[in-house]
């Protein structure tokens, strides 16, 4: 395998890691909301956030978490023929059907895109352009040229009306760690049908 | 492409991409994805995203996470330990003792976590190699286990009702109460059915000596005659006015009865074996914890004091103290409960995720209709014709699928149909985790029967494996066959406590 | 040449689409035939409430039937939606508004702006909660977790009110679980239709507004591309559904308060109610003050009710 496949492999399965470790602690941080939603409710007024903010910990929790999952291997596979292969067979057929799985990715991926363009405002077809756009004005304009480039930010429709651009970010964010953690798999699996261990 | 034929097309898309073995969540979300890009038309590329957003708002699914971490805790910091060894030495005496309080331990498990593979491991863990080196027969403890871990998605606190609740739009609270008799009456045969193989067969399960009991520390030569019914009533009655399920003057006729009866039944060895009563004691009190657990949880729900989702977290949060109050809270415990939550949550909620999106493009493309004109229209079945052919076709698909994969493809199909044809959705809420349970324990394929081969040691082979969950197979048909005659069995617990 | 073929999602759920929308839907496929069918869609069926607006304007829905509030449409008119607080007392107010007063022009535009077709505007039933424990006084609604409008929801929350807002069909269920003390989120035949009645046991008489605003939409597109013909069509369809609505909740509301037996009535006097009806006017001046166009609107709500003042009986009675 060439030296930065390795690399790739390598250093893809260190930050998905180092994220998936940061993101498990984050059940504390969900029992905590909610343990203060009980508190709140018996003691005091109850809080108008706790509802919200708990499941955007949730959605980080799970998608921030996801790559780990996939390095863990707890993400289940129906086994019923699966489960008799060769390893070899196995990385065979996975490297093949790997391709599949990160087709629904970079589907997602759009759609997460899509959505969070919209949520900073833009409502035209091209997110990809847009992010492109507000980039290049962020690096050679600085950031009062590219927050004019945002119009309606999108709130949640509740009373509390968070923003939803930070909880989409961070799904876009973890979605695209997803990606490069599938094609971390893919290389893997055609490490092994060579014969190479990543 | 007609209605019928999306249905067929995707359908057999996703069966095919599961079998090749690739991740469940890749495969559903792989044809769901694609069929929307192809199929739909302008803007159908989005909604596997915006099935991130509607998972985002199904406020139930916060619980998920809390019933995990709590069925990791309780298992890895061996709180069910001390459990196991209660029932053990409760119940050794009696023939197929150990066996019969397997199932009391599993009843128990249940009671502490929503999941069904934190009672297989425990029970596979610590009770399997206990009961073969006690001379039990390999294949009655084999499907003892299995059988009693299958009492965890029906016992409350149960992941898989909160699904089908959120699926089905029934209340959670009712589901799990709804859960409860079932779950003790499957127990309650699968104890009659140990205690009468042992009885007729002794070898399968051969009674313990006192003297093989003397190995645990600190017990005494002074035996004392206690008649279990009382002890359970003591435990039972109070509990129930606890949890608000019962008023104080029908507790007290209870406990009246249940005195009476262990007053006749004072001269049967089952109800007054010699007891070590100091370990007996410290043992029994290592199993009211466990319960005080599930009362720290349930009863400021059940009386509407905190909701469900603040519950669960409760429940994490009282497990996670229980453990570090008693020294098992280890570095190595909680880095494991930690990871495997998140690596158990994430599988869940990938599969869920993937699953919404299948759905919602299933839904718009009509191929949901399709399915609805077959059942009733085409085939022109009668209701319960529908139903049982419903029940067969789980059994037939829990040879393959996991079980959220099932609940979240298949039951948005099935339910309203159900809801449709008049039946009750909470009963079916009963019927369908039986079922469920049946199909992964039913060879030659499941999930839990997998699970098993994993789990049990090099002397079980997978043939033993089959052949112990056929009695027990067929203790739940026989169960689900009640259930289905006298759907009160299921409603009566909820129609009380909620009964307005 | 080929059915066109719509999807259309309601932010109602199935039991209350059986009235508020489907008659239409149905009638509008019966007479379009083989040259138009409109696929119907519940309460959080296809995509998320929160995202119907998001979904109809890229195209992955075609049809929406909504208040602007509930969708999270991104106008400058959105608070007006669903219930703006007394900006209404009749739910003729709602048409005459529209009609007549200039709102029409006003939505149009603004929807014009966003790549939305804004086709009718229509009036649903008055705001009242539905609570388990009774509310006697405004003290009472102090620390309930209610379901309600994301904007009813900020004007209550002056009253201790905690407004939640989670998808509709896991109401009644959130009500059993604990997640809610009540809903603020309809008149009294709602409550009944989709079995609300069944879980709350009070009633409260006095509402926050008179009327709910939503319209039905479509995507700009897609409604160009219609013949004139089958626009009419739905138009007319959408009148029909707004007709069937003024009876069926005029005369729901009547009977079920006199006739119903699941919920308990009870009042807050009209001086205390009062203090509620004063905040409504520092609020609408709170909104108007935040552009230029709710301000517009702010000002038809006041010459509107000023007018219906001045006309007297029937129009407003003390
Ligand atoms: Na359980
Ligand atoms: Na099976």
């Amino acid at each position: 395998m060439p030296r930065i496949v390795r690399a790739y492999v390598r250093g893809i399965d260190a930050m998905n890691r180092f994220i998936g470790r940061f993101a498990m602690y984050l059940i504390f941080a969900l029992i905590g909301v909610l343990l203060w939603s009980s508190v709140s409710k018996t003691f005091f007024n109850p809080s108008l956030w706790t509802l919200e903010t708990a499941q955007f910990v949730m959605v980080a929790y799970y998608v921030l978490g996801g790559p780990y999952s996939i390095q863990m291997g707890s993400n289940v596979r129906m086994d019923l023929f699966y489960g008799a292969w060769s390893t070899k067979t196995k990385a065979m057929v996975d490297a093949f059907t790997v391709l599949f799985l990160i087709t629904y990715l970079v589907i997602l991926m759009y759609g997460a895109l899509s959505s969070t363009a919209y949520s900073l405002g833009y409502f035209g077809l091209e997110p990809v352009q847009f992010f492109w756009d507000l980039l290049k004005t962020l690096l050679t304009e600085g950031p009062t040229a590219a927050g004019e480039k945002l119009g309606y930010l999108e709130r949640s429709s509740t009373a509390w009306r968070p923003f939803l651009w930070p909880v989409k970010t961070i799904l876009c964010f973890g979605v695209f760690l997803m990606l490069l953690q599938c094609l971390a798999e893919l290389f893997r699996d055609i490490g092994r049908l060579r014969g190479v261990e990543i | 492409m007609s209605y019928e034929w999306i249905a067929i097309v995707m359908f057999a898309g996703m069966m095919l991409m599961l079998m090749t073995g690739q991740r469940v969540f890749g495969a559903i979300g792989f044809v769901g994805a694609v069929a929307g890009m192809l199929l739909w038309g302008t803007g159908g590329v989005e909604i596997p995203f915006s099935a991130a957003m509607k998972l985002m708002k199904w406020y139930p699914l916060l619980t998920l996470p809390m019933f995990i971490f709590m069925g990791y805790v309780l298992s890895e910091s061996k709180i069910a330990d001390d459990l196991y060894r209660m029932f053990h030495v409760w119940m050794g005496p009696v023939k197929g003792g150990l066996a019969i309080g397997t199932i009391g331990l599993m009843v128990l498990i249940s009671a502490m976590n929503g999941l069904s593979v934190a009672g297989m491991a425990i029970g596979a863990t610590i009770a399997l190699p206990e009961l073969l080196r006690r001379g039990y027969d390999k294949i009655l403890v084999t499907g003892t286990i299995q059988a009693g871990s299958s009492l965890g998605i029906l016992v409350p606190p149960s992941v898989v009702l909160v699904l089908y609740a959120m699926i089905a739009r029934q209340p959670v609270g009712q589901l799990w109460l709804a859960g409860v008799i079932p779950g003790l009456l499957m127990a309650t045969m699968f104890i009659i059915y140990i205690y009468v193989r042992a009885r007729m067969q002794p070898h399968l399960g051969p009674a313990m000596h006192p003297e093989d009991l003397a190995e645990y520390e600190q017990v005494t030569d002074h035996p004392v005659r206690l008649n279990y019914i009382i002890l359970a009533a003591l435990v039972l009655v109070p509990l129930m006015i606890l949890a608000g399920a019962m008023a104080t003057e029908h507790a007290l006729g209870l406990g009246l009865a249940l005195g009476a009866l262990s007053f006749a039944t004072r001269r049967n060895p089952l109800f007054y074996r010699d007891v070590f009563m100091k370990e007996k004691y410290r043992l029994l009190f290592s199993g009211v914890l466990p319960l005080a657990i599930f009362a720290a949880m349930m009863v400021p729900f059940v009386n509407g004091w905190t909701s469900l989702v603040e519950s669960s977290a409760i429940g994490a949060i009282t497990a996670f103290l229980a453990a570090v109050l008693k020294g098992r809270m280890t570095k190595e415990v909680f880095e494991t409960s930690v990871r495997s939550t998140l690596g158990i949550s994430c599988m869940f909620m990938w599969i869920i995720l993937a699953a919404l999106a299948f759905g919602a493009i299933f839904d718009g493309l009509g191929a949901v209709k399709a399915i609805e004109d077959l059942f009733t229209t085409k085939l022109g079945l009668s209701p319960w014709m529908i139903l049982i052919l419903m029940q067969l076709s789980f059994i037939i698909m829990g040879t393959f699928l996991d079980d959220t994969a099932m609940l979240v493809i298949v039951a948005p199909l099935y339910v309203p149909l159900v809801g449709a044809l008049g039946f009750d959705l909470i009963w079916y809420g009963v019927l369908y985790t039986i079922t469920t349970q049946i199909a992964y324990m039913t060879p030659p394929f499941g999930y839990n029967l997998f699970l098993m081969r994993a789990m049990a040691p090099p002397e079980i082979g997978l043939k033993d494996i089959y052949v112990s969950i056929i009695p027990f197979a067929a203790v739940m048909v026989l169960a689900l066959a009640l259930i289905m005659m006298f759907p009160q069995i299921a409603l009566w617990l909820p129609e009380y406590v909620y009964g307005k | 040449q080929s059915t066109i073929k719509w999807r259309m999602q309601t932010y109602a759920g199935a039991a209350l689409a059986e009235h508020v929308v489907k008659p239409a839907i149905d009638m509008f496929n019966k007479i379009a035939g083989d040259r138009m069918q409109i696929e119907l869609y519940y309460a959080d069926q296809l995509v998320p409430t929160g995202e119907l607006f998001r979904a109809m304007q890229r195209g992955t829905i075609d049809a929406v039937q909504s208040d602007d509030d509930s969708m999270a449409s991104p106008t400058e008119v959105t608070v007006f939606g669903g219930y703006f607080p007394f900006a209404s007392r009749y739910s003729l107010d709602v048409p005459v508004l529209f009609n007549q007063y200039g709102l029409n022009e006003i939505w149009d535009e603004e929807y014009s702006k966003v790549g939305v077709k804004h086709i009718s505007a229509g009036a649903w039933d008055p705001c009242h909660f539905a609570t388990k424990d009774p509310i006697n006084s405004l003290e009472d609604l102090k620390g309930k977790r209610v379901f309600t409008f994301p904007t009813a929801g900020r004007f209550l929350a002056q009253f201790g009110v905690v407004p939640v807002t989670l998808p509709w069909e896991d109401i009644e269920v959130a009500v059993q679980t604990g997640e809610l003390d009540g809903i603020a989120w309809s008149g009294i035949t709602e409550d009944y239709t989709v079995g609300w009645a069944d879980v709350t046991d009070y009633f409260l008489t006095n509402n926050i507004s008179g009327a709910w605003a939503g319209s039905f939409f479509a995507n700009q597109g897609r409604w160009e591309e219609l013949p004139e013909d089958l626009q009419t069509l739905f138009r007319v369809c959408c009148d029909q559904s707004h007709y069937y609505r003024q009876w069926w909740y005029w005369g729901g509301e009547a009977s079920l308060r006199v006739n119903g037996d699941k919920m308990k009535l009870t009042t807050i006097p009209d001086n205390e109610w009062q203090q509620v009806e004063d905040a409504a006017v520092k609020f609408w001046d709170e909104i108007a003050a935040e552009s230029e166009t709710k301000a517009k609107v702010v000002e038809i709500f006041k010459k509107y009710n000023a007018d219906m003042q001045k006309a007297g009986r029937p129009y407003r009675y003390g």
